[in-house]
């Protein structure tokens, strides 16, 4: 991980300034992996702060043209998370994005959206850690996926 | 402020699924099938309760030398009768893990209410499914469970003797003793009561969509599995007879904790009006607890705006609570139907905002077209 915290950056009230542009968007659901203290005044991680977080309810909430938005209006990349299958608090939100964003369940993701900028995380409240690796390795796909689209262009 | 819910969710049951999630995997985590494991043990009960049946004889004279039949000589005897045992405490067990799993992870409560009653009810009629099992083998300690359920019961005020002569079956013998009819009974209830079982599972299930009632093969061949190695290496034993009086004084004995509990304590000597207030606040108890927590969705459900839905029905579909209906329209929308919320069910989740393709359906507290907005604001910015 190469970002410094945000909070190292700047004082809270100015953080906006200091944040960089965004890359990734991540859509999570507000009881899978928890965000407490984890966010800065605009919603990026402190880990990241190319990180945009937008809270939801349920991954179940999540629509696959919320992503292909993100997508379009210039992030890098997006994410999803929900919590582990099997324990949605709502019983099936997670297993219907899932299935949503592998084309399985209307209505779906786009196919012509590119795949390797979409993922989706299904993680505990208490998995903080595996969230962050999870990110680290997003960020590195991502730029491989930049680094192909420059080469193509 | 964190509710002693959030607090075990957060510091016992996360931390635990975590562990066993390295163990099992989420797709064959244990805990993740907390509703269908108690039924599969509840196929396992059936049908090596059937098979019993074949050979069990429910009179005084002849129940206890059948019991020995079946458990040394009947083909296959004691292993289905070492199945029926361990399947019944494997049920107990993973009931109550079902129970406080519902209970700590907040799924108890509100629009769960049905589900959540009704479990209490299987609960309490499973316990006597269970004590009623352990009579019927009526060696000396079914004996003794049966004489001290005869004392329990004449304790109840009012209608305490009512109740014994029912259980005894005193209508019919007119006597006030252990006869065959009360065997007899005893067997009418182990097998009529799962039968009322099935009735509260259907009501369980009714507001639950695609109730999970099954587990993944592998964890359901895990679980078999594990349930014959157990039957092989402790086969069940049969318990000495009786003694040719039923009503005598029994030495101390120890009782299947699961089923039995109130009778342990009543082996020691405990009073019979605190075992039946200690046994009753039970079910009680849990029937209060969800009353005894703030409502989280004050009254809020999901909206549907008349003009953007077309009637495709995608949202009723997915609705994991059955909270929605499609109804015919004839407000001279070009659409035939319209998707209705019943605000009793509803769980404010969602899943209906996920399903909709056409922006005609939102919750209060997270509007998709705010979400896209979100999106394209932060975007936007830079
Ligand atoms: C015979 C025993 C029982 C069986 C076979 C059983 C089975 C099930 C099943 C299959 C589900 C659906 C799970 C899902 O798909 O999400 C469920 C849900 C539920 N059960 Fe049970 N149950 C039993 C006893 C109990 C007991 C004793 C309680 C609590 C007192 C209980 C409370 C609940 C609640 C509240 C739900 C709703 C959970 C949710 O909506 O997420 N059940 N049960
Ligand atoms: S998914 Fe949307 S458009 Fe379809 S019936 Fe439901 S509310 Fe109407
Ligand atoms: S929010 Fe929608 S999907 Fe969830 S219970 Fe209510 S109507 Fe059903």
């Amino acid at each position: 991980m190469t970002a410094t915290p945000a909070s190292d950056l700047a004082p809270a009230d100015s953080s906006t300034e200091q944040n960089p542009p965004i890359r990734i968007i991540g859509l999570v659901c507000e009881r899978s992996v928890e965000l407490e203290n984890r966010l800065n005044n605009d919603d990026r991680l402190l880990d990241d702060p190319s990180v945009k977080i937008i809270t939801v309810p349920c991954s179940g909430i999540i629509q696959p043209i919320m992503m292909e938005t993100s997508l379009k209006k210039g992030a890098k990349g997006c994410f999803a998370t929900g919590c582990r299958m099997g324990d949605c608090h709502y019983r099936e939100g997670n297993k219907f994005l899932q299935e949503r964003l592998l084309g399985k369940r209307m209505p779906k993701l786009k196919p012509s959206v590119n795949k390797h900028r979409i993922e989706a995380y299904w993680l505990s409240a208490v998995e903080y850690d595996e969230f962050r690796d999870l990110i680290e390795s997003f960020q590195a796909t991502v730029d491989r996926v930049d680094a192909d689209d420059a080469a193509a262009s | 402020m964190t509710t002693y819910v959030e607090a075990i969710q957060k510091h016992v049951v996360l931390p635990l699924e975590k562990a066993t999630n390295r163990i099992f995997t989420q797709t064959y985590n244990p805990f993740y099938y907390h509703g269908a494991l108690p039924n599969l043990f509840l196929w396992v009960l059936f049908v090596s309760g059937l098979l019993l049946l074949v050979y069990y004889q429910a009179t005084l004279a002849t129940a206890y030398d059948s019991m020995k039949f079946i458990t040394y000589e009947a083909p296959f005897g004691n292993a289905m009768r070492s199945l029926h045992r361990y399947a019944a405490d494997g049920m107990m067990l993973f009931v109550l893990i079902h129970l406080f799993r519902v209970w700590f992870t907040d799924r108890f409560r509100e629009y769960r209410i049905l589900p959540w009653i009704t479990g209490v009810i299987l609960l309490t009629v499973m316990f006597v499914v269970g004590l009623t099992g352990y009579m019927l083998i009526w060696d000396a300690d079914a004996v003794a469970l049966t004489n001290i359920t005869v004392n329990l019961l004449h304790a109840v005020p009012v209608i305490g003797n009512g109740l014994a002569g029912f259980f005894l079956g005193a209508d019919l013998s007119g006597s006030a003793l252990i006869t065959d009819y009360t065997i007899t009974r005893i067997l009418v209830l182990h097998l009529g009561i799962p039968m009322f079982m099935m009735f509260m599972l259907w009501m369980h299930y009714l507001r639950i969509t695609r109730p999970v009632t099954n587990a993944p093969t592998g964890l359901v061949f895990l679980m078999l599995s594990g349930l014959a190695l157990f039957s092989a290496a402790f086969p069940v034993v049969l318990g000495e007879a009786a003694p040719p009086n039923f009503n005598v004084a029994l030495d101390p004995i120890t009782f299947d904790v699961l089923y039995a509990w109130p009778h342990q304590l009543g082996v020691a000597g405990w009073d019979p009006a605190l075992i039946w207030l200690l046994t009753l606040a039970v079910p009680v108890g849990l029937l209060i607890v969800p009353y005894l927590q703030k409502k989280a969705m004050r009254g809020q459900f999901a909206q549907v705006s008349k003009d953007n839905c077309t009637g495709c029905s995608l949202c009723y579909a997915d609705c994991p609570y059955e909270a929605i209906t499609m109804v015919e329209r004839n407000d001279g929308s070009r659409f035939k139907k319209l998707s209705i919320v019943d605000p009793a069910r509803c769980a404010n989740c969602g899943l209906c905002v996920g399903a909709c393709a056409f922006k005609a359906i939102d919750i209060p507290r997270c509007d998709s077209k705010d979400v896209l907005a979100e999106i394209e604001l932060a975007l936007a910015n830079q």
